[in-house]
């Protein structure tokens, strides 16, 4: 396929996917913040979500209709939801012939939605709640109909590359901020500080079936990094990373291909055979974004050998 | 409001041939869409209207004006109320534009060859040589099967007795095909079952058709030739029809720097490496298609084609330089071409039309300046056009200046009454001033016309201007089968 085409629909899913876990930070953050005794900040979310300097940061960390609406739809926010799915929509738009056309009106509806005046207005004045569900349900359809109408070829297998790489970056980055907030004690936060955690990756009903014994950080983060079972986690992303990476083998650019599949399989490894014991002996931060710099390189890698065509 | 009042308050203006009625009664081909409408409530047509508008903005069928950097969504407007040709007026129209078009193609051929039709003196030479789209790289280039207009748009109109006129050729990247598809599309949903009762033959033909013809012009010879439409890309106003054309004929929708030329051979960077290119249906124009030939600073193009194209490793629909043929002082002559190529007369006759450059035609053109249409010749989209008629005299003043200064620029026609149809506005019936855009597909084995086309209608009351830019609006086109 041209590798126009192929970059296109990477971002395209890398923002979608981008746009399904901010929503879902924000529905529940936003109901933490109703909860909390203290002042909730909203401080972790916008520095994994913006790229607001601490100054600006702090300044709206404490007032949660102001974090919705930067996050949602200021147009001065290049990573706020309004931004991205413009992206995403007009990414689709000029690939219109390379995705089904129920894809391609699942998104500009979506488009439509999150620039109809009602939604602000429901986002400022009423329940915020109602309006991120709405939202969260676009982009549920948007993953439904890309998995019952596309054609499983090239186009496919970047939707999922792109997918799964922005998964692994969000699930990293969301398990780096929150504990480079607290001393590494597990004993320190209240439990609800992991409810919350959890809840806002859709993890928390995973996380009572398998450790029915209260909340203790250690097993948070063999779930989020560890789990082979838990759809955000960041071996779950990888080991799908690398299976839909192989759809592209024999399509011509073996050299390449063989690169990016060494690398991709080093992360595999790299995670596959840590344990929390090993992790938090290395520092679960220096983990962390060590992991997140290869999953960039792999970016950078499909950039080089797949995309480049100016 | 009952339907039937609609349809006695449809008042037509005088001297204009209205498509639905004639002098005092619905004219037969449209009996089935009235007594349809007569049965329906104006809430319900007022419904219909409104799916009508859903459905072209959730499909996405709008075209993008973008402005401060956001770009709007515009519905380029549609008219529920769809037009009706008969099988009769539609074969005459069918014979006059396969005759036609023959013979622009072999004007084409003769002008960027032996040029005999200048020699002998039927058109004259300094018209051509000052035409901006005669393009002197074009002299003497081979093109496959020698034709040079693939894909036409003529645009017809018809005056206050009923015949139809030749407006103009558009014979470079004449576009709405894709109007005339989803506008077929959009009507199924909205009337069921009326399209079959009324015997309406289809246009979903077109894409094959024209699939077809490209693949015979590869000069390679494959199974399955590599053809793609080279778009300008997402900020050009037409972007929705170059993926429609594309998605329904299955190929490869590119832009300039997915291509590059490399030893004489267009390629395409894919994901597997280069890919040889043998068919470019192109909506680029001949301007801005290779830098390294026309203009040096165009991002749209691709440098070298020019090259691939005249050594026969690729082919380009339409041909380079078309613009010579569809000059607006050239088509005065293309009767004359008729007779002159074809030995023949012309079926479909041209609006009479005044060549400024010439003093007698032009004096009588100034001492008539209220009952003429002046139009500069290269210039499309409706723009640099004066209606006479409604031009006020400091206007009228202005343009006659232009005119002493580049005669050239500017030609003169009466001003016809277009035929009016009827429009479904605001719950009542009006009539408005309509076109008639049919597209024809030359290949190697022949010409075909898909019955129907693009019928554009002038939204404003009172206004014979089609053109989008300048407020107009499109209907479905029906052509019956008998």
């Amino acid at each position: 396929m041209l590798s126009r085409v192929a970059d296109s629909l990477y971002w395209m899913s890398r923002y979608m996917e981008r746009t399904d876990g901010i929503l879902r930070m924000l529905r529940i953050n936003y109901a933490s913040s109703q909860d909390d005794l203290q002042n909730f900040s909203w401080k972790p979310v916008l520095s994994i979500f913006t790229y607001l300097d601490p100054g600006g940061a702090a300044a709206i960390a404490h007032r949660s209709r102001a974090v919705l609406q930067y996050m949602v739809t200021d147009r001065e926010n290049s990573n706020s939801v309004l931004n991205i799915v413009t992206h995403a929509r007009e990414n689709a738009r000029s690939v219109q012939d390379h995705i089904t056309k129920e894809l391609w009106q699942c998104l500009n509806d979506f488009y439509h939605t999150i620039r109809d005046e009602q939604i602000v207005r429901g986002l400022y004045a009423d329940d915020p709640v109602s309006i991120l569900d709405v939202l969260i349900r676009q982009g549920v359809l948007y993953y439904g109909i890309t998995d019952i109408t596309m054609a499983r070829g090239e186009g496919y297998a970047f939707l999922n590359i792109g997918k799964f790489i922005e998964r692994g970056v969000q699930s990293a980055d969301i398990l780096a901020v929150r504990f480079s907030d607290t001393q590494f004690d597990s004993s320190l936060t209240d439990p609800s500080y992991w409810k919350y955690l959890l809840l806002s990756i859709s993890g928390f009903e995973y996380y009572l079936k398998t450790y029915r014994s209260g909340f203790d950080a250690r097993n948070v983060v063999e779930q989020i990094v560890l789990s082979a079972n838990f759809p955000r986690s960041i071996l779950y992303s990888v080991s799908r990373l690398q299976l839909h990476f192989q759809r592209l083998k024999g399509d011509g650019n073996r050299e390449a291909f063989q690169r990016i599949e060494f690398m991709i399989g080093k992360i595999h490894s790299k995670v596959q055979y840590s344990t929390v014991y090993s992790i938090l002996n290395q520092g679960l931060h220096s983990f962390l974004i060590s992991i997140k710099e290869d999953l960039s390189e792999v970016g950078n890698a499909l950039n080089q050998y797949y995309f480049a065509y100016t | 409001m009952q339907t039937t009042e609609l349809l006695n308050n449809y008042l037509v203006d005088p001297n204009t041939w209205d498509e639905m009625y004639s002098l005092s009664s619905v004219r037969h081909q449209y009996e089935g869409v009235v007594g349809v409408l007569q049965q329906m409530s104006v809430e319900e047509l007022n419904k219909k209207e409104e799916l009508a508008k859903r459905l072209f903005m959730s499909q996405g069928i709008t075209f993008t004006v973008y402005s401060s950097g956001e770009g709007i969504e515009k519905i380029f407007p549609f008219d529920i109320i769809p037009r009706i040709i008969t099988a009769g007026e539609w074969n005459y129209i069918e014979t006059g534009i396969t005759q036609r078009l023959k013979a622009l193609n072999l004007f084409l051929k003769d002008v960027y060859n032996n040029q005999f039709i200048l020699k002998d003196g039927i058109v004259p030479c300094d018209i051509v040589y000052s035409c901006p789209h005669f393009l002197r790289e074009m002299h003497g280039f081979p093109v496959p099967y020698d034709i040079y207009v693939h894909i036409a748009g003529i645009d017809l109109i018809r005056d206050a007795d009923g015949t139809f006129y030749i407006l103009e050729d558009n014979l470079r990247t004449p576009s709405g095909v894709s109007y005339m598809l989803e506008n077929r599309e959009i009507t199924k949903r909205l009337f069921p079952d009326l399209i079959p009762k009324n015997k309406v033959r289809t246009v979903t033909e077109y894409p094959a058709i024209l699939h077809r013809n490209l693949s015979s012009l590869s000069p390679r010879q494959t199974s399955q030739p590599t053809i793609v439409l080279l778009t300008p890309g997402i900020y050009n106003s037409a972007y929705f029809e170059h993926t429609t054309l594309a998605r329904l004929m299955g190929v490869e929708l590119v832009e300039g720097r997915d291509l590059v030329v490399d030893n004489h051979r267009v390629y395409m960077k894919t994901t597997g490496g280069l890919q040889q290119v043998d068919v470019i249906y192109r909506r680029v124009d001949d301007y801005f298609l290779d830098p390294l030939v026309f203009q040096p600073d165009s991002l749209l193009g691709v440098a070298g084609i020019m090259s691939a194209y005249r050594k026969g490793n690729v082919a380009i629909v339409n041909a380079v330089g078309n613009g010579v043929a569809d000059d607006k002082a050239i088509y005065a002559f293309v009767p004359a071409m008729i007779r002159y190529y074809l030995n023949e007369e012309p079926i479909l006759k041209n609006v009479p039309t005044y060549q400024l450059g010439n003093p007698d035609e032009r004096d009588y053109v100034f001492s008539n300046m209220n009952r003429m249409v002046i139009k500069k010749t290269n210039e499309s989209g409706g723009y640099g056009m004066l209606m006479g008629h409604s031009a006020t005299d400091e206007e009228i003043h202005r343009y006659q200046q232009e005119i002493v200064k580049d005669p050239r620029q500017f030609i003169a026609q009466p001003i016809i009454s277009l035929s009016s149809a009827p429009c479904y506005m605001n719950g009542r019936l009006k009539p408005r001033r309509v076109d008639l855009r049919p597209y024809a597909l030359c290949g190697p084995e022949g010409i075909r016309i898909v019955p129907g086309g693009l019928t554009r209608v002038a939204l404003r009351e009172g206004s014979l201007v089609v053109n989008s830019s300048q407020g107009g609006g499109s209907k479905d086109t029906w052509v019956l089968a008998n």
